[in-house]
């Protein structure tokens, strides 16, 4: 059969018998074999009850301006005096530190957050809407890119490379997986150079988690928001909520979630600028912030140990047993003996053998009290290397060495 | 790799002495009322030419260091086609050293100017062993390419090292479609200095499968031009009609193909073997099982490395026991033979590989599984358990035998199946037939609409793009209105909160894998996987499930945790299930009657007629005597219960109930139905009409599947009522005979109702979209079926036609070939498609 008739066969039929509430376009042979093959329910439910914006009302909406056609830049000049949504913005400072970064770095912050057509990756997905921050000395700088077409999407990243200088540093909230990949493939779409290529970038989601993972039920920046920043958004769009957003306006022209994204993205930066102050804060203000302090510990001993040892003898009656060990083995390698034996004796009362090890190691080759060392050893659990560490001891004991010094190396 | 021994003198042993033609010797005088036909090739020497002039220095030391001096002709053809910048595609016999024929290119191109390749291997598992081929080389020359796998076992934090610095990446459709292509910014410099494909196994790449890869390589071509490469394909084939087709259909470009192999081939003897006949009364014959074991027992005693193909997985396990029984009674030597089949666990089937390759194995049993380039290394006989069903099929496992200078046997044991007795009784059929034709329709409208989507998530289509041969602008206005598309300008951009690569499969719809748990003695061992079709059938509470011929019997089955708890057992029986196949139409989405010209007598359709199904001229008498549909049916597979069959005397020692919900598939389907007035015009019996039914599904199915897309599996087909009250099947009598919803046997005439319906069907859960373009066509197919069967010069049927016909067929009393050709006649032709004057 020829397709002239293979065609008009398939019209007969769809024409008699296709029933429902398929739209009807005007027809056309193949869409009508479509319509045939694959019987789908309509999807364009499209929303009512919703002004269409111009570009030109919804830039004017946003107070921002037209940067191109299809490119909506809404900049935000903040003092850095009273609340912004929830935030206390006096709490901002313009660098702060975190363990093993120098004091006088000259870089600048760059918050950083997107918004996107959807959560899969893949070079489908655009990030529609961009916004960074810079923190002054008394005031947040906040600038949004808004995309409105596809089109303009080459405008949008030139102006957010323009942005950016040479002693930036990035700081986004998982940006290091999701945000900073999906910007690369995007400038790679437009065959443009990527502007970040060799910045810095600080992903405060892993401090975060390295501070909080075991404190707080997760780490998303909301859950950080009422844990560490003290406040609970209202009336929020949720961020799964973005890409329909877009696709409304782009579709239909309605505007009213996509201005609501605008807000969350704000929102989000802000979020993301007071957290980086407040973990800086939660650094050396551990107790008061809940941190988890042998995690903090560990953190600043990386680059400096004293530190990190003066943070757990700060309040050691409040240490955990993690905490505990992590004191006694910086104590030991300061060689503070007196603070290490005090913890490990703490800790092996409780049972922890690896104490009562260091503990007998101690007495054998430090303190030469091999009658305590024999002690400890004797509550080791029992196993080849206790054994033998138990028939050494009895050794020492009966040929009465005297003498620390001469038993130490062997 | 299979390295042209070209420095090698030909040392072919005399027939006197060269066990293999022993061994064929005394088969043919030993048991010469068993072989029914038979073929021999002579050895052929091998043909070669220079090392190409321009062929890198290094790459020829390589070579040098792998024992290679000279190519064979077809490699060196090869390498000029390509030199060229043409696509190429080689299609020469297993052993031949194809690999040679893309590896040389790709490293020379790699060495000369860090050319990037990609490989495309149907499995992971052809993936793995070209990885290793290529390392040999490059080690032996210092090389320093870079290759690499890209699969789902490639840990995620390998993976940008084999982006960025892999010059070559092996991997598979799969992943092309649904890991690299949508990410393919992350592969930007890979994609820039793209300059081969190689595509391997090509002759798997047909049916559904095949037109969703053709459409994966369109894309592929998309990103390349984004990435400004015009990347060279290089195809490689088994034998089949149409190779070249094949290739111009999958990447959409001319192909030249080099096809006349210069590989030396030792002589091969071809045995068609039909077991003899045990019971004269009965015309009972004796099983392929046990004579496929006599032959291989007799292989391996003087030392000849076998390999026995079976059609089934359970069958590979009898006959495993039967060959270890034979040959590993002693534990304490190291196994002589193996099974081999899928659902054995991935890293045992890798140690199973590589014991084939190094030669401590005598004799391996296995499925279709190693059907496919594995390599296993030389084998000297081969013997099929069954005819495979395909002539392609059946060359390709003949071709694991036989390597350059040695003589090669293949033995096709046939069973006592109808297809299988009509092939070794008629050998000139199976001789002289050319190997099948692979199709693909990449233009087949859904699988065409998924890559469009795919396509447009990667990239923006533009005004004037071509995507395929339908038009594009009409495909991406319909997925607008779908609302994943959108069009600004003269682009149409993705736009929804999706990844549409996920949702489109290649390959059939996977439903997670079963696990089989050792549970002996406390343990908690996954011993195999089985996929989900066929677990029903062999997992089933009760059943005896063997690994390595080892049984194990099943004690619970975990439907929902899709988990069976095992134990070991020393059961002298082994299981097998009892299923069938019921259809019940649920809606009809369209419905055409049709204004066939209805016979006017009974007497056109006697016996005796040999009418060309066309009414007889000059007929006036026209009325709607069918009625054809499309629509949704609801398919139900019960598997009823087992039989214990014991080992070696094969006697049924016991049934099993089982108790497994009906596997039921939800899928479109084609059916046809006669007006009752024009069924009983045409049959003088309702056996007859159900013979003509029977016989016209299976011309019918023949060329829908070749219409439509080349894998007959891809459709099924079925004769029952349409209410699943009762069924119909060719019994073991090669008659149409009838049951009902219980399995119980139903006499035709005993029915109050009798409207047979023929039902094609996507044989897919869901389907694929196979049954609507195929009811778009039906004339057309019906008309072929009756060109099919009309023109076919047998008498009363064959597996050509309407299905095998036993000789005994013969005495029915009348031609089921007509009865099948009076349905054909009575269903739509292409006229009645114009409109009715």
């Amino acid at each position: 059969m020829n397709l002239k008739s293979r065609l008009s066969r398939l019209q007969t039929d769809s024409g008699s018998t296709v029933t429902g509430t398929a739209p009807k376009p005007p027809a056309s042979p193949l869409r009508r074999r479509l319509a045939a093959l694959r019987p789908e329910r309509v999807h364009a439910q499209a929303a009512t009850g919703h002004d269409t914006l111009s570009i030109a009302a919804l830039t004017d909406a946003l107070g921002g301006e037209l940067l191109a056609d299809g490119v909506i830049r809404i900049h935000r000049h903040i003092p850095l005096t009273g609340k912004l949504g929830c935030v206390e913005l006096g709490t901002l400072r313009p660098d702060p530190l975190l363990p093993g970064e120098p004091g006088t770095r000259n870089l600048r912050q760059v918050y950083i957050d997107t918004e996107t057509t959807g959560l899969s990756g893949g070079s489908g997905t655009l990030a529609f809407l961009l916004g960074v921050a810079v923190v002054g000395n008394d005031a947040l700088s906040l600038t949004q890119l808004l995309l409105t077409r596809f089109a303009a999407e080459t405008q949008l990243l030139s102006a957010f490379a323009a942005s950016l200088s040479a002693n930036d540093r990035l700081v986004s909230y998982n940006g290091k997986s999701y945000d900073l990949p999906l910007l690369l493939t995007r400038f790679r779409m437009q065959g443009l150079a990527p502007p970040f290529g060799g910045l810095p970038h600080l992903d405060l989601l892993h401090p975060v988690r390295r501070l909080f993972g075991r404190r707080w039920p997760d780490c998303r920046l909301l859950t950080l928001e009422r844990e560490l920043l003290g406040f609970s958004r209202t009336d929020d769009l949720p961020g799964s909520e973005a890409p329909g957003a877009w696709f409304d306006y782009v579709r239909h022209g309605h505007a009213g979630r996509l201005v609501r994204v605008v807000t969350h993205n704000r929102q989000d930066i802000i979020s993301l600028a007071a957290a980086h102050s407040a973990l800086a804060r939660a650094v050396t203000e551990p107790h008061a912030c809940g941190v988890d302090l042998p995690a903090l510990a560990r953190w600043m001993a990386k680059h400096d140990e004293a530190a990190a040892r003066a943070l757990l003898l700060q309040d050691t009656a409040s240490l955990c047993d993690d905490g505990r060990r992590l004191l006694g083995h910086y104590c030991r390698r300061a060689g503070d003996w007196q603070q290490a034996v005090t913890v490990w004796e703490q800790l092996a009362a409780r049972g922890c053998s690896d104490s009562l090890l260091r503990l007998a190691k101690y007495h054998e080759h430090i303190s030469g009290d091999l009658v305590a060392a024999r002690d400890c050893c004797e509550q080791l659990p029992a196993d080849a290397a206790q054994a033998q560490r138990r028939r050494r001891l009895d050794r020492k004991l009966q040929s009465g060495c005297p003498s620390p010094g001469l038993c130490t190396r062997h | 790799m299979n390295t042209p021994a070209g420095q090698l003198a030909h040392t072919l042993d005399s027939p006197a002495t060269d066990p293999v033609e022993v061994l064929a010797a005394r088969l043919r005088e030993q048991y010469a009322d068993r072989i029914t036909g038979e073929l021999v090739v002579p050895a052929r020497g091998g043909r070669y030419a220079p090392l190409p002039d321009d062929l890198h220095p290094r790459l020829a030391a390589a070579l040098a260091g792998r024992g290679i001096t000279r190519l064979y002709t077809h490699q060196a053809a090869a390498w000029e086609a390509v030199q060229t910048g043409r696509h190429t595609v080689v299609v020469t016999p297993t052993a031949s050293g194809k690999t040679l024929c893309y590896n040389l290119p790709v490293l020379q191109a790699a060495l000369q100017s860090q050319a990037r390749a990609l490989y495309l291997f149907p499995t992971k598992a052809l993936a793995q062993d070209q990885v290793a081929e290529l390392l040999a080389l490059n080690e032996a020359g210092g090389l320093g390419v870079r290759t690499f796998t890209f699969d789902g076992d490639t840990p995620g934090d390998a993976r940008k090292a084999v982006r960025t610095r892999g010059d070559i990446v092996v991997t598979n459709p799969d992943m092309l479609h649904q890991g690299i292509l949508p990410h393919h910014t992350k592969w930007a410099q890979f994609f820039e200095t793209l300059r081969f494909v190689v595509i391997d196994e090509m002759h798997t790449y047909r049916g559904v499968f095949g037109s969703h890869v053709a459409n994966v390589l369109r894309r592929l071509q998309r990103i390349c031009r984004f990435y400004g490469a015009d990347p060279r394909f290089i195809l490689c084939s088994a034998t089949i009609a149409n190779p070249v087709e094949l290739a111009d259909g999958l990447i959409g470009a001319d192909v030249s193909a080099v096809t006349d192999s210069g590989a030396p081939q030792g002589a091969r003897h071809l045995l068609l073997w039909n077991p003899p006949v045990v019971n004269p009364d009965l015309g009972i014959r004796a099983s392929a099982r046990s004579q496929t074991t006599r032959i291989a027992k007799q292989a391996v005693k003087r030392g000849l490395k076998s390999i026995v193909f079976t059609r089934s997985r359970l069958m590979v396990e009898v006959l495993t026991k039967y060959m270890k029984d034979a040959f590993d009674r002693d534990p304490r030597h190291p196994a002589r033979v193996a099974a081999y089949r899928g659902g054995y666990l991935p890293t045992e089937r890798r140690a199973m590989e590589k014991r084939l390759r190094a030669g401590s194995i005598d004799c391996v049993i296995s499925t279709s599984a190693l059907e496919l380039g594995v390599d296993i290394g030389a084998l000297d006989v081969c013997v099929l358990n069954g005819y495979p069903g395909t002539v392609a099929g059946t060359w390709q496992r003949l071709g694991r035998a036989g390597r350059r200078a040695r003589t090669a046997l293949g033995v096709l044991v046939a069973s006592s199946l109808p297809l299988d007795q009509y092939i070794i009784r008629n050998p000139a059929f199976f001789l002289g037939a050319s190997p099948e034709q692979a199709r693909i329709d990449p233009d087949q409208l859904l699988i065409l609409l998924d890559h469009v989507r795919c396509a447009a998530f990667e990239l923006p289509f533009r005004e004037g793009d071509r995507f395929g041969d339908e038009d594009l602008g009409e495909l991406l206005a319909y997925l607008q209105e779908h609302g994943v598309v959108h069009r600004e300008g003269r682009q149409w951009h993705w736009m929804a909160d999706s990844y549409p690569a996920n949702s489109v499969g290649l390959r059939s719809v996977a439903e997670g894998n079963f696990v089989v748990i050792d549970t002996t003695g406390g343990a908690q061992t996954v011993i195999a996987e089985v996929d989900y079709r066929s677990a029903p059938e062999t997992l089933y509470e009760g059943a005896i499930y063997m690994v390595q011929s080892v049984p194990y019997q099943v004690e619970r089955l975990d439907w929902e945790g899709r988990k069976a708890r095992v134990t070991r057992t020393r059961a002298d029986y082994y299981t097998d299930a009892i299923d069938y196949t019921r259809l019940k139409i649920l809606e009809c989405f369209v419905e055409g009657g049709s204004l066939a010209q209805a016979l006017s007598t009974t007497g056109d359709v006697t016996p005796d007629n040999r009418g060309r199904g066309a009414a007889p001229a000059g007929s006036t008498m026209t009325a709607i005597s069918s009625l054809a549909s499309h629509g949704e049916v609801h398919l139900v597979r019960r598997i009823a219960g087992y039989k214990k069959i014991r080992y070696y005397t094969h006697e049924n020692i016991g049934y099993g109930n089982i108790d497994l919900p009906d596997q039921e598939m939800h899928t479109t389907a084609v059916w046809w139905q006669l007006r009752p007035a024009a069924l009983d015009a045409a049959f003088a019996s309702r056996q007859q009409a159900l013979d003509g039914f029977l016989g016209a599904g299976y011309a019918l199915h023949i060329v829908a599947a070749m219409r439509m897309l080349s894998e007959p599996q891809d459709i099924g087909r079925a004769v029952g009522d349409g209410n699943a009250e009762w069924f119909a099947s060719v019994g073991a009598s090669g008659r149409g005979s009838l049951m009902n919803g219980q399995g119980e046997a139903v006499e035709p005439a005993a029915l109050a109702r009798f409207t047979p319906t023929l039902f094609l069907y996507d044989n897919y859960p869901g389907g694929i979209g196979i049954s609507a373009p195929l009811f778009e066509q039906q004339a057309a197919i019906i008309a072929g079926a009756r060109q099919l069967v009309s023109a076919c010069e047998c008498a009363h049927g064959c597996p050509g036609c309407i299905g095998p016909i036993l000789a005994s067929d013969e005495v029915r009393g009348f031609s089921p070939k007509q009865a099948a050709l009076t349905v054909l006649a009575l269903l739509p032709n292409e006229a009645d498609t114009l409109p009715a004057p």
